[in-house]
């Protein structure tokens, strides 16, 4: 009998460890997002690169547990999965990520008809429509900063700034520009067709120049003095941006580009995405907050691309005939790379099935990159 | 003359190195007179003096010498092998000025004047470079501290404060009294900041004087579009350079002079695109092996992980 009720008693306890005796209506409401992000994934091709680790973080960050002391949550100090996390709190997951964005990236159409950089700025509006919006909210000023920056579609650079700025909100910023980034293909084409005429969307662009491989290492020497002399806050993510592109375009560091931008990219991306996912856990993430974060990522997605697209128009009234820009490359100023110029393409292609915008929309797209890290150095010098 | 200049490089770099080093100490804050102030782990009041480490890195004062006399710099030496004598990134530690060493690492063999001028100095380990010093005036009141208005401030710091920040509001004076009867907000504060950070001066600065966030739109888009538009025009610059090189070069390759090349230069695609179609059309030498495609499967027996020719650096070109 006395064996029974032990047996007894330690299936009770056992019970009181496990996901079912510890669960909410907010881990299920979470469980349910993470399988949304790996359905959008696998069936839609979402950026599956992004949501599916993010969606399996989030399932692995909201399975309930008793606290018990046995280093399990990401939370907990000490635990596997809040070590991996420290690369997320301390901001060196982004500038890593940057170093492979470098190595991976051509900055030719850029490079070849450097004007489309001044769309790449513009396109940061998206940033401070969202700023202004949150200040209005009742956001503090930080944490508007660090919300506003969902605008500039680039994931490492919200992570890099929100976990300076306001660390708490970290999780539903970088959700929420994960999920704008993979929703680019959805939010943007209205914006672009509102905003443009029929005329306008099938204006041809001259073909780019062929750039000499000395123009390419002179630009990421350039570009980081340049940019870094301004703003040296944007130091962690320039500074590994053009690091990556001189090893790219030097010509002599090929192992080191193809590992910068291959095997590291990839695992860094691998735990970015986990981890981030991971962090949401029910208790933490389901706040009005965070409600209030993911409705003013969507405004600035909007307000960035519509930005980008009216900067376009209002540029042709300075351009001669023969030099005007297509105003469907705007929505590329922002830096979701390569998606938001790929949805030029695509667009553009809808009106004239022979005109091709997508090496004209790189040059905003890599452009949005440099302007948004360039705005988080800006907002982390003034506010950090 | 390379190898000088490689070895001038090596040397910058390792000033720039110990600038993170035991250079970065201060003393912060002094108390002269404790009668009802901080106590020691004996329950003593003693004098004390704290010192800051003002950079970003950890550095150890282990081997540092502590003095209250010019003429004898190595006066107390900071012990070896405690790692409590390890300062984190702008953090403090606290030296009892009790005149009993044995005590322990933080123990001084020298007591401050409480009537006379008390000279202090700091020493790096080699006994003769002096890190930081000095003079806490005479006729310092019971439990009132002399210290730095801002932790690990330096003279030209607080001039270049006051030169560039119109918010700065501490005054002109480096070394202050800290007195906890005084409501001036300036508090005796062993181990601890000098000036208590409980807000964020750059935000409520924002929260008062920007509310909607407009000063800030237009401040940082400033600086954004700034940016790329010196990038823009120095890329405009490089370019217009590169392509006019390339002309030259493509020109003197084929023999014809400037004239001769306006005809040619400034064409649109479509009329090089004619021009190489009929030169094909026109010079087809080879039979339709030329469009047969062969697909062929290619093996690759080595790895790179293998291969010496991978694994071994290049040699620099010395020209």
């Amino acid at each position: 009998m006395d064996f029974l009720s032990f047996l007894g008693d330690n299936l009770a306890t056992f019970w009181t460890y496990t996901a079912f005796a510890n669960f909410t209506w907010g881990h299920v409401i979470m469980i349910l997002v993470g399988l949304a992000f790996i359905y959008l994934a696998v069936a839609k091709v979402f950026e599956p690169m992004l949501l599916i680790p993010i969606g399996f973080g989030i399932l692995i960050g909201n399975i309930p547990f008793k606290d018990a002391g046995l280093q399990l949550g990401i939370y907990e100090q000490g635990s596997v999965l809040n070590i991996l996390y420290q690369g997320v709190t301390s901001g060196w997951y982004p500038p890593l990520i940057f170093l492979g964005i470098g190595a991976m990236t051509d900055f030719s159409a850029l490079i070849s008809n450097p004007k489309l950089m001044l769309i790449g700025a513009a396109a940061q509006f998206g940033i401070f429509g969202a700023y202004i919006i949150a200040l209005t909210m009742g956001f503090e000023p930080n944490q508007a900063a660090a919300i506003g920056i969902i605008g500039g579609a680039d994931g490492p650079t919200a992570i890099f700034l929100s976990s300076k700025l306001a660390p708490n909100l970290m999780g539903a910023i970088a959700i929420s520009a994960y999920s704008y980034m993979a929703l680019v293909p959805v939010i943007q084409p209205p914006i672009m067709r509102l905003l443009t005429t029929k005329k306008e969307r099938v204006i041809r662009m001259k073909p780019p120049r062929v750039v000499s491989q000395t123009e390419k290492v002179l630009f990421p020497i350039f570009g980081l003095l340049l940019t870094c002399f301004l703003v040296p806050s944007g130091l962690p993510l320039l500074g590994m941006l053009f690091f990556g592109n001189l090893l790219k375009e030097s010509g002599v560091t090929r192992r080191l580009a193809e590992t910068a931008r291959g095997p590291m990219i990839d695992i860094v991306t691998m735990l970015l995405g986990i981890t981030v996912g991971a962090s949401t856990q029910a208790t933490q993430f389901l706040t009005w907050d965070s409600v209030k974060i993911f409705g003013l990522g969507a405004g600035s997605f909007v307000i960035a691309t519509a930005a980008g697209v009216l900067f376009v128009k209002l540029f042709n009234l300075f351009l001669k005939k023969g030099n005007k820009i297509n105003p469907l490359i705007g929505n590329a100023g922002v830096s979701a790379v390569p998606d938001s110029a790929r949805i030029s393409q695509v667009v553009g292609l809808e009106y004239d099935s022979s005109n091709y915008l997508l090496m004209h929309a790189m040059g905003p797209n890599v452009a949005g990159v440099i302007g948004s890290a360039v705005a988080a150095g800006v907002l982390l010098g003034f506010l950090g | 003359m390379k190898y000088k200049i490689l070895i001038l490089v090596f040397l910058c770099a390792a000033i720039g190195i110990q600038a993170q080093r035991t250079t970065s100490l201060r003393f912060n804050e002094i108390l002269v007179i404790n009668e009802d102030n901080y106590e020691d782990d004996y329950g003593n009041k003693y004098p004390w003096i704290e010192i800051y480490n003002s950079s970003p890195g950890t550095v150890n004062m282990a081997g540092c010498y502590l003095t209250n006399d010019i003429n004898n710099p190595k006066l107390y030496m900071v012990p070896k092998g405690d790692v409590l004598t390890k300062i984190s990134p702008r953090q403090h530690v606290l030296f009892w000025a009790d005149n009993r060493p044995s005590r322990g690492t933080f123990h001084l063999n020298f007591t401050l004047d409480s009537i006379k001028p008390n000279f202090i100095a700091l020493f790096d380990s080699d006994g003769r470079t002096l890190i930081d010093s000095v003079t806490v005036p005479a006729g310092q009141r019971p439990d009132v501290s002399y210290g730095l208005i801002e932790d690990g401030w330096t003279l030209k710091r607080l001039d270049e404060e006051i030169r560039l920040n119109p918010l700065y509001k501490g005054g002109n004076q480096l070394w202050i009294y800290f007195d906890d009867h005084v409501n001036d907000g300036r508090y005796v504060t062993p181990s601890s900041n000098n000036k208590i950070l409980d807000t964020n001066d750059k935000i409520e600065n924002f929260k008062e004087n920007d509310s909607k966030g407009i000063g800030m739109t237009l401040t940082a888009m400033g600086v954004v579009f700034i940016a790329l538009i010196l990038l823009y025009l120095i890329f405009k610059l490089i370019g217009n350079t590169a392509i006019g090189l390339s002309h030259r070069r493509a020109m003197k390759a084929s023999g014809i002079t400037k004239e001769e090349a306006k005809g040619v230069v400034g064409q649109s695609g479509d009329v090089y695109a004619a021009i190489a179609m009929a030169i094909y059309e026109a010079t087809e030498l080879h039979d339709e092996e030329n469009t047969i495609l062969t697909i062929k499967n290619t093996a690759r027996n080595y790895s790179p992980w293998s291969s010496k020719i991978y694994t071994l650096r290049e040699t620099p070109i010395k020209k």
